[in-house]
């Protein structure tokens, strides 16, 4: 029950980040929904034994399932070199790191992109300018 | 010449063994009941001879058509590869194989037309696009077949009885087939590409028109008429679409003045003539479908080739300037009028024979008394547009009198359609020689035993008294062309095929654009909504369909567990309403170590120590990238927050319900208790989540360090081939001691200096001990990068960072040893079994090596972070000029 909630409450945050613009704020969704998956990973191991697996034990019955934790353990890992690969793509290329509103977006115009698709432009003048002095 | 060789073979082969069939069978995917079956029966004999024959013709002309200048190897390759995939199409007894052949010739024809020049594009396309849809067709036929029958072999799914007892699956292939040849063979309604495919050079259409392509369509018809013949729908829609084009080929024949259009309209009709004789299906119209498919080979091909040397010569092959010019070509012009008068059927020539039968076929079709008449009313009007068009090519090209003089071209060009036009006009005297292999062709398929004898004169009979009719209205539309010109010239059809077809590829363009929008977008987040929409539609679903669950064993919540959730509220609140970037990164920081306290509780020592190292190497990470993005987000209206709220909090409920409904509802799994049982005693290591790593499930955890150097090289390549952002200027007061970075690192640097031994000897001590305590290779090298990461953040600027490490060196070098690990395993079984060897007491083992290379690669990316990401200018690249850079220098 409560890995269940702890799991859901980290997706909800985490769609709500990644429905931002800046891709930071995606970047740290993407921590986010890391984390909730592995939360889910841990909760099919099955919750209820929570003794370290260790040894061979002699009440197996209250140990906890290694094998998602031996997932959960490169998932980590995967998701750090992944999160690694994301920042830097969000600190390459253009001024700031908000991503594109797609070009049919009349009201914002083309954006710049700062996911690694699009070119450096100059500076544009808008809504972020006061953002950076 | 190899083709002419094969011909020679073939006939050669099957001459010793007349009537008889050769089968080859070789597996190709056994599995699906798919081989590469060949089978040769009269029709395939008949049909390969036209193929190689025509072809090695065609060929030898081109020799001489595109001559020794240019470069036409692909020209030559396209024909050989466009006649073997003919080949393979008449010999294939698999309906794979067959359909796989049949797409070959829609391909290479494509190819073929489309490499005849920049005008040739668009033709060439609306040919691929009408026979690609045939094809479909032909696909979905063959489908019905395998799925009825049981069966991909062609002769045993002709055997089939299912033909007689379903007359849904007759009528059903039946369309489908029809639609498939009628595209190939440019029957109404798709008649259109042909002679839009006159843009392709005349080797090409001589090639098309007569042996490959268009026959194509004529042979399936053939095939399947054992089968088919005789069925209602089959009849009606051959016979209907094959007059139909035939008169209206013939007309529009008449309307040309371009020799080559006209021959192209000539062969729809003639093909209209061959489709409705094939939908009449009886022995006798059978025959005679092959008998003129034969005539019509050996007369389109020589006429296409002879009006390519005119062409050649004159310079033009319209009528119009061709009556300009005078041709004093001789041979040419006997050759080209024995060639037309076959197509026109005039006696003593195979298309008179041919003619002769079509008649007789014609007036015993089956049906209501109305049905032959009519039939027999519309070949005959077809007959005398034949007659009258072929005389307007012979006439059109040599009725030039004054003008430039055209000679005669040389004799080895000329040689190869004069032969072929000589070739009908033996058998038109003696048609007896064909008897042979007509009789093996129509017996195979009409399905019974059908000896044909042909002759020349049948004697006083209905078929004779219309030929004489159609020879002598034929003749007064030659003689009365002018006029016949001058009737026609008006005449428009309402609407063309070609714009039908354009219009119908850009209604799919636009189809296919206005699908592409509804995903096509730039902007990630509107990607990333869907799936979660989706997630909780499915969930939305489950709640309503889903009645009843296991139980739930044991008891999967404590009560420190609501602090944790809390705890994770908390931060996951925080993180979403923060306003800052710092601010963000830091409430994730406090997700990350609720995480780690979870793993803790649920029991999994290893997997918390590897989320706290990890989520501090991620912070100093991101605090690195700070420095180059803006302080604030921006600030998003009421109108977006609101839905995204609304997807976010749908998504989160559909989680926690399918977790708490999907898990935790079962005892220990298998894999999992074998783990726990046997997993000390198997490979001497007591820490077990250890051992799943590298002994266990040591191939996921070689995947696993690709994916990280893959992550690492990755970040180099963007870092170094991109500029990063420019570094955001600092604005500090000088007055503050934050300003002079040597000073205010004193503490850091000297802690540093004390703690760096301790955490490598202790990132160390973790690498060796993995195997039995909580520790291992990711951890370690974790600690290990957390010790770099401190070296890193006490260094007072940039360039006394002093890590230099060859990171990718580090990354390579790991996956190399975990993979050498892996083969060392061979000796004692295979990949990846660890191996264990004790020396001096020691217990080593081969997973020991394998965490090495783990720890290595993960250095590695460690270090490339920071590396990358932590100097201000990039490090390669002497030729680039380092971004201009906002930050206040330090004095």
């Amino acid at each position: 029950m409560t890995v269940a909630i702890t799991a859901g409450v980290l997706v909800a945050g985490a769609v709500y980040l990644f429905l931002k613009r800046e891709m930071l704020r995606v970047i740290l969704g993407f921590v986010l929904l890391g984390h909730a998956g592995n939360m889910i990973l841990m909760a099919a191991g099955g919750t209820s034994r929570r003794a370290e697996p260790f040894g061979t034990p002699e009440e197996p019955a209250t140990v906890a399932d290694p094998l998602p934790q031996a997932f959960v353990l490169t998932a980590i890992v995967i998701a750090f070199s992944i999160t690694i690969f994301m920042l830097v793509l969000s600190a390459t290329g253009t001024e700031n790191d908000d991503t594109t509103d797609g070009a049919n977006d009349p009201a914002n115009g083309p954006t710049d992109s700062a996911d690694g698709t699009s070119q450096p432009r100059p500076a544009r003048h808008g809504a972020r300018t006061e953002e950076h002095p | 010449m190899p083709l002419l060789l094969a011909a020679v073979l073939l006939g050669v082969a099957v001459g010793f063994a007349p009537g008889t069939t050769a089968e080859q069978y070789l597996p190709w995917m056994p599995t699906l009941d798919v081989g590469f079956a060949l089978r040769l029966d009269g029709l395939s004999l008949l049909f390969s001879l036209l193929v190689l024959v025509i072809g090695a013709g065609v060929l030898a002309y081109s020799a001489r058509y595109l001559g020794t200048s240019g470069n036409h190897g692909s020209f030559y390759l396209l024909m050989t590869a466009f006649a073997a995939a003919m080949l393979l199409l008449v010999l294939a007894d698999n309906l794979v194989v067959l359909f796989v052949a049949w797409e070959a010739t829609t391909l290479c024809s494509f190819f073929l037309i489309a490499r005849s020049g920049p005008k040739a594009r668009e033709p060439a396309i609306r040919t691929l696009l009408v026979t690609a849809a045939g094809g479909l067709s032909l696909l979905a036929a063959l489908a019905v077949i395998v799925v009825g029958t049981g069966t991909t072999g062609l002769s045993e799914a002709l055997a089939s009885p299912i033909w007689q007892e379903s007359a849904g699956f007759s009528i059903a292939v039946a369309a489908l087939l029809a639609g498939a040849a009628f595209t190939k063979s440019a029957q109404f309604p798709f008649q259109s590409w042909l002679p839009d495919s006159m843009v392709a050079i005349t080797p090409v259409s001589a090639y098309l028109h007569a042996a490959a392509m268009v026959k194509a369509g004529i042979y399936l018809l053939l095939r399947f008429s054992p089968v088919l013949a005789g069925e209602t729908v089959w009849m009606v829609l051959l016979i209907s679409a094959g007059l139909t084009t035939a008169l209206f080929g013939a007309i529009a024949a008449l309307r040309r003045t371009d020799l080559k259009e006209l021959l192209a309209y000539s062969t729809m009709s003639q093909l209209g003539l061959l489709v409705a004789m094939i939908g009449i299906g009886t022995p006798a119209a059978l025959t005679t479908a092959v008998v003129h498919t034969v005539a019509h080979a050996l007369f389109k091909s020589a006429l296409f080739m002879l009006i390519g040397v005119i062409d050649k010569r004159a310079g033009t092959r319209d009528i119009r300037e061709l009556a300009g010019l005078r041709l004093r070509m001789p041979v040419t012009a006997t050759v080209l009028g024995l060639a037309a008068a076959s197509m026109a059927g005039i006696p003593l020539l195979l298309g008179f024979v041919s003619k002769e039968l079509m008649f007789a076929a014609f007036l015993e079709t089956p049906g209501p008394g109305w049905v032959p008449v009519l039939v027999t009313a519309l070949g005959a009007a077809t007959a005398v547009l034949t007659f009258a068009y072929s005389g307007r090519i012979v006439l059109g090209a040599f009725s030039g009198r004054n003008g430039n003089t055209v000679r005669e071209a040389s004799a080895p060009f000329y040689s190869v359609p004069a032969l072929g036009a000589i070739a009908g006009l033996a058998p038109g005297i003696a048609p007896f020689v064909l008897d042979g292999l007509v009789s093996d062709a129509a017996s195979a398929t009409a399905g019974e035993a059908v000896q044909a004898e042909l002759v020349l004169w049948h004697g006083l009979n209905p078929a004779l008294a219309i030929s004489a009719v159609v020879l002598s209205v034929g003749t007064m539309l030659v003689l009365a062309r002018r006029r016949v010109d001058t009737v026609l010239a008006p005449v428009r059809f309402p609407f063309s095929g070609l714009a039908i077809v354009d219009a119908l590829r850009s209604v799919v363009v636009r189809f296919g654009a206005t699908v592409g929008e509804l995903a096509g977008s730039r902007a990630p987040r509107y990607h990333l909504a869907v799936p979660m929409i989706c997630v909780s539609a499915i969930a939305l679903i489950a709640v309503f369909t889903v009645d009843s669950l296991p139980p739930i064993v044991g008891s999967p919540a404590e009560p420190l567990d609501w602090t944790l959730v809390a705890l994770v509220l908390v931060g996951v609140v925080a993180a979403v309403r923060a306003q800052t970037r710092i601010a963000a990164i830091v409430v994730i920081g406090v997700v990350g170590f609720a995480m780690t306290l979870w793993y803790f509780v649920l029991g999994a020592a290893d997997v918390a120590l590897t989320q706290l190292l990890v989520e501090i190497l991620t912070v100093c990470v991101m605090v690195l990238l700070l420095r180059r993005l803006p302080a604030r987000f921006g600030k998003q209206p009421l109108r977006n927050r609101i839905p995204a709220g609304i997807i976010a909090i749908g998504a989160g409920l559909a989680t926690a319900a399918g977790v708490w409904a999907l898990t935790g509802r079962r005892e220990m799994s298998e894999a999992a208790s074998f783990f726990v049982r046997e997993g000390e005693t198997a490979t001497g290591g007591s820490n077990i989540v250890n051992t799943i790593l590298v002994d266990f499930r040591a191939m996921d955890t070689l995947g696993e360090l690709t994916v990280l150097g893959v992550a690492g090289i990755a970040v180099a390549a963007l870092l170094h081939s991109r500029h990063p952002t420019a570094v955001r200027s600092a604005h500090l007061d000088r007055g503050t001691p934050l300003a002079d970075a040597r000073a205010n690192s004193v503490f850091v640097r000297t802690t540093t200096r004390l703690l760096g031994p301790v955490i490598v000897a202790l990132s160390l001590l973790l690498l060796l001990r993995g195997h039995y305590e909580p520790g291992g290779g990711f951890i370690a090298a974790l600690i290990g990068g957390a010790g770099f990461t401190l070296l890193y953040l006490a260094a007072p600027t940039d360039s006394a960072a002093r890590v230099r490490w060859p990171y990718l060196t580090l990354i390579g070098a790991g996956i190399v040893i975990s993979a050498g690990t892996g083969y060392l395993g061979y000796l004692e079984g295979s990949f990846l079994t660890p191996l264990h060897v004790e020396i001096l007491g020691i217990k080593l083992t081969s997973a020991l090596l394998f965490d090495i290379g783990v720890y290595s690669s993960v250095i590695g990316i460690v270090l490339a972070a920071f590396n990358l990401l932590g100097r201000r200018h990039r490090i390669l690249h002497d030729d680039d000029q380092p971004p201009a850079s906002k930050e206040v220098s330090y004095r």
